[in-house]
């Protein structure tokens, strides 16, 4: 079934509309997105239960952005009310006004940027879903998850606590300027399993998770993900330390993922070419991987939880090429950046919610599928790892370093897989070294979206990204 | 709207219930150098409901919540109640009681989000940058909080705070090279002085970092931490004495036995405060309605008090529990100039340092340190830290002087012994 846009935002649209025209004369453009996103959370683990209404995207609220004078600034409001849009323009004039003048008493001076173009555009989509998180009887979910964990749990005495989660968010934005009228609906669900095993008072972790463009149903993948959590768990118990040095490597999907958004995600930004805080800038068109590499990002080049219509500021969902046959073709940019660097935006302005600001943030980022396999990339390795399972990432923009948290390498020795696990493993490199060094690409591709993403440590936004099992080189630690 | 929730709740006849509200009336700065990319206000109100009911004659309880939008009708608000009361009996928990009524003091500070603003532009504008080291971009954010807790048992607790946040990158350029340093300050308002000297100190560091060699293969090294990454090595100590991580077993710390089996180094004290000056976390109250006190968790390395939410307080008989918003770490023996003593690395700059308090693991690569080889100081950069806290608290040095992170007062150095740094020589 359809995915039904919000009743709410419907009721409320003639009212906002109403608010833009009242704007608008005070303003050379005004824009409004408005949010009403639904969720349902199930959270079971051994000691604690829960059921709720709240994922990391759900919200209802408004944001108006207002250009004067060669400056942008916005009002998010979580109280509108389409009776009274005078109201709500008198409210954000005197709140922006007041603004303004701390900025005169204090001498600031506006980093001047275009106005927006405002190109007629008529939109409403409503994705495909087979259930709605709203509309879902939490009990076949919670007795589902009950049974996972008992299950797991059953599997091993060393495990001292099992948990499962379940999040399905129905997102319905509508976004209008004078020209504009565009309406989104779509449904995304993430899982997850947990295991922690423990031996001799130390603790370790097995997670697996589930993501998907769906509903609910995406949740029966969860039983599978809970007995890889366990053996992960009981396998870490048996971990060894690694040596720390430079190993050929082959990073599994999930990994690829992390490399994928560290790497080539928030490199190239391109709210950052702005400030100057990318080394990406310097480099389209020139060679940062092998030729093996290539590497979109977009809205449209996946379907996962991150999949939308069209941004936070409008422009509709794209598919980027970043990285053809190893050389930077281009980067990803939200709208006011796109202005200042005079070039066409990419749909990629996203916010945490209707309260914060938009920057440039990814999508879907996933690295483009090879033609060799798994066994004939363990046979080429003569001391290394294959590495699974990510803890977290960062990036430098500015300096390409990256380092990699990852959960554990599997020990390559000969082109066999020896039974040896070391864990925990930090990976750390210049970029261009570790793209440029990839000389194996497997044809089976996954792509991950369980996780949240930051920029610098705020603005949390949905991501996903992966690609193939890849073959390389990188410090490990 | 709060007044007609509490009577919806009260119709509603569950077993018993939590309603958070949090109006938010905020400032934000966004700048690109000293120039203003955009400015943005918000005036937003959050509400959160939990309810709970009792199931199979009282032998488990179960909860659920939802946000309720400050848009909703009556309607809506008593459907959702309906909701929550339905899923409320789906998932069994161990029975608990809420917090009842306790004494506090609720936080009652004046904010002046105009004010605060101006004090962190001016402060910003004031930076002594040179041609060489500078400010790239900086985020003022600035918000004055109410938040009201109300409870079945009777607990109705409104408290005004302010809560700041500035994001800075500060650059260092040299012979055409370009780096970066990120920053981000969390504090109740604006304290311009330590503002200016943590920003100084950062363009140093640029300084610095300009001139690094590849960190050496040490494999194991003292490492000496002197900034707010240390933060992390003592949230390790506080969460391990959370009775969520000790119920579920993932903890074995309790109450009169030490944080390690035979403890070499500095006996650490780790304490709850209710006030730090200037924190953004000032408050008389938790988010579940409990007290805030000044206590003592940790005494010479001793565990002396579980501390956490609700919960799991329960469950262990902890009733005078409550989730620690500010700590105070001392038990430092040695001055600063006696902790740097002998070979050791002092990392001041991370990609991102990490203590998983879980498996007490820590992670962190090095973008900028110095090996002090006990003759010469080098600032290096690249590789990486790593090894276990379950080894480190058995041998670590404090120093006596402190220094504060908003939310959170340590020693101003602390030093990791036997730590494993993977170089980045070639």
């Amino acid at each position: 079934m359809k995915a039904p846009f919000s009743a709410y935002l419907s009721g409320i649209k003639p009212g906002l509309q109403q608010l833009i025209r009242l704007l608008r004369p005070d303003y050379d453009y005004v824009s409004v997105l408005a949010t009403d996103s639904k969720g349902l959370t199930v959270r079971i683990s051994r000691h604690a239960r829960s059921v709720g209404s709240e994922t990391m995207t759900t919200e209802r609220g408004v944001v108006v952005r207002v250009y004067r004078d060669g400056q942008y600034s916005e009002y998010a409001l979580s109280c509108f009310d389409p009776a009274r849009p005078e109201a709500a323009a008198a409210e954000i004039r005197q709140a922006l006004d007041a603004q303004l003048a701390l900025l005169a008493k204090t001498g600031v001076k506006p980093y001047p940027t275009p106005l927006l173009p405002d190109e007629p555009v008529t939109l409403f989509v409503e994705k495909e879903t087979e259930l709605l998180p709203e509309e879902t009887d939490a009990k076949p979910l919670v007795d589902k998850l009950s049974a996972l964990i008992d299950k797991m749990g059953e599997q091993s005495e060393e495990l001292i606590e099992c948990m499962a989660s379940a999040q399905s968010t129905h997102v319905c934005k509508l976004f209008l300027t004078e020209n504009r009228d565009m309406s989104q609906s779509y449904v995304y669900s993430e899982g997850s399993a947990a295991a922690v095993a423990m031996r001799e008072g130390r603790n370790q972790i097995g997670y697996q998770s589930v993501s998907g463009l769906c509903g609910p149903e995406l949740f029966d993948q969860l039983p599978a993900a809970g007995d890889k959590a366990v053996k992960t768990a009981l396998e870490l118990l048996d971990a060894g330390r690694i040596e720390p040095g430079e190993y050929e490597i082959i990073a599994s999907p999930e990994v690829t993922g992390l490399i994928a958004h560290e790497a080539f995600g928030h490199g190239v930004e391109m709210d950052m070419f702005v400030k100057n805080r990318a080394l990406g800038k310097e480099y389209i068109g020139k060679r940062v991987g092998s030729n093996r590499v290539t590497m979109h990002e977009g809205a449209l080049c996946a379907e996962n939880v991150t999949s939308y219509a069209f941004d936070d500021e409008g422009t509709l969902a794209g598919d980027v090429t970043e990285i053809e046959n190893g050389i930077l073709k281009t980067g990803i940019c939200d709208a006011l950046s796109a202005l200042r660097l005079g070039i066409q935006p990419t749909g990629n302005g996203k916010r945490q919610n209707f309260a914060h600001k938009v920057y440039t943030r990814m999508t879907n980022t996933v690295f483009d599928s090879g033609t060799d396999s798994l066994e004939d990339m363990i046979a080429s390795i003569e001391d290394g790892y294959l590495l699974e399972g990510m803890e977290s990432g960062m990036e430098d923009p500015k300096h390409w370093g990256i380092q990699c948290i990852i959960k554990m390498g599997r020990e390559i020795k000969h082109g066999k897989l020896t039974g040896k696990i070391v864990a925990p493993i930090i990976m750390t490199g210049y970029v261009p070294d570790l793209l440029g060094n990839i000389s194996m690409l497997s044809p089976h591709r996954e792509i991950f979206g369980a996780g949240g993403c930051g920029k610098g440590y705020k603005e949390w936004v949905k991501v996903s990204d992966g690609g193939p099992y890849l073959k390389t080189k990188a410090r490990l630690g | 709207m709060l007044d007609k929730i509490v009577a919806l709740l009260k119709e509603s006849g569950v077993h018993a219930w939590e309603l958070s509200a949090v109006k938010e009336r905020g400032w934000e700065f966004y700048f690109i150098r000293h120039e203003l990319d955009q400015h943005r206000a918000k005036d937003l109100e959050y509400i959160q409901i939990r309810v709970y009911q009792l199931i199979e004659d009282g032998k488990f309880m179960g909860s659920a919540s939802a946000d309720l939008s400050p848009t909703a009708t009556e309607a809506e608000a008593k459907k959702l109640i309906q909701d929550l009361a339905y899923r409320a009996t789906l998932v069994k928990n161990k029975p608990y009681t809420l917090n009842p009524p306790r004494p506090g003091q609720p936080m009652e500070a004046p904010v002046d989000v105009a004010a605060i603003a101006e004090d962190f532009i001016r402060t910003m504008d004031a930076l002594p940058e040179t041609d060489t080291e500078d400010v790239n971009s900086y985020e003022i954010f600035v918000s004055d909080k109410v938040r009201r807790f109300l409870n079945s048992e009777g607990v109705d607790v409104t408290e005004r705070y302010p809560d700041s946040m500035i994001e800075v990158v500060v650059n260092a350029r040299k012979d055409g090279h370009e780096i970066e340093l990120y920053r981000n300050f969390t504090s109740g308002s604006c304290d311009s002085e330590a503002l200016k000297r943590d920003l100084s100190k950062a363009m140093a560091y640029g300084r610095d970092r300009l001139r690094t060699r590849p960190t050496p293969n040490l494999e194991k090294a003292d490492v000496l931490f002197s900034g707010s990454d240390a933060c992390s090595i003592y949230e390790y100590f506080v969460d391990r004495c959370d009775p969520a991580m000790i119920f579920r077993r993932m903890s074995d710390w309790t109450v009169g036995k030490p944080v390690a089996e035979e403890l070499l180094g500095d006996k650490v004290n780790v304490f709850a405060r209710r006030e730090l000056p200037n924190s953004s976390r000032n408050q008389g109250f938790d988010s579940e309605g409990a007290p805030i006190r000044d206590c003592c968790i940790i005494q010479d390395g001793v565990v002396r008090e579980i501390l956490g939410r609700r919960m799991f307080s329960c469950y262990m008989g902890l009733e005078n529990s409550f989730h620690p918003e500010n700590i105070e770490v001392t038990g430092g023996t040695a001055s600063e100039e006696e902790l740097r003593n002998g070979p050791y690395l002092e990392a001041v700059e991370f990609s991102d340092f990490q203590v998983d308090e879980m498996t007490g693991d820590i992670f962190g690569e090095i973008r900028l340190g110095y090996w002090h080889d006990g003759e010469t100081v080098t600032p290096v950069s690249g590789g990486s830290v790593s090894g276990s806290m379950f080894d480190f608290v058995k041998d670590m040095r404090m120093s006596r002087e402190q220094a504060q992170y908003d939310t959170m007062r340590i020693p101003a150095l602390t030093l990791l012994k036997n730590v494993t740094v993977t170089g980045a020589e070639g």
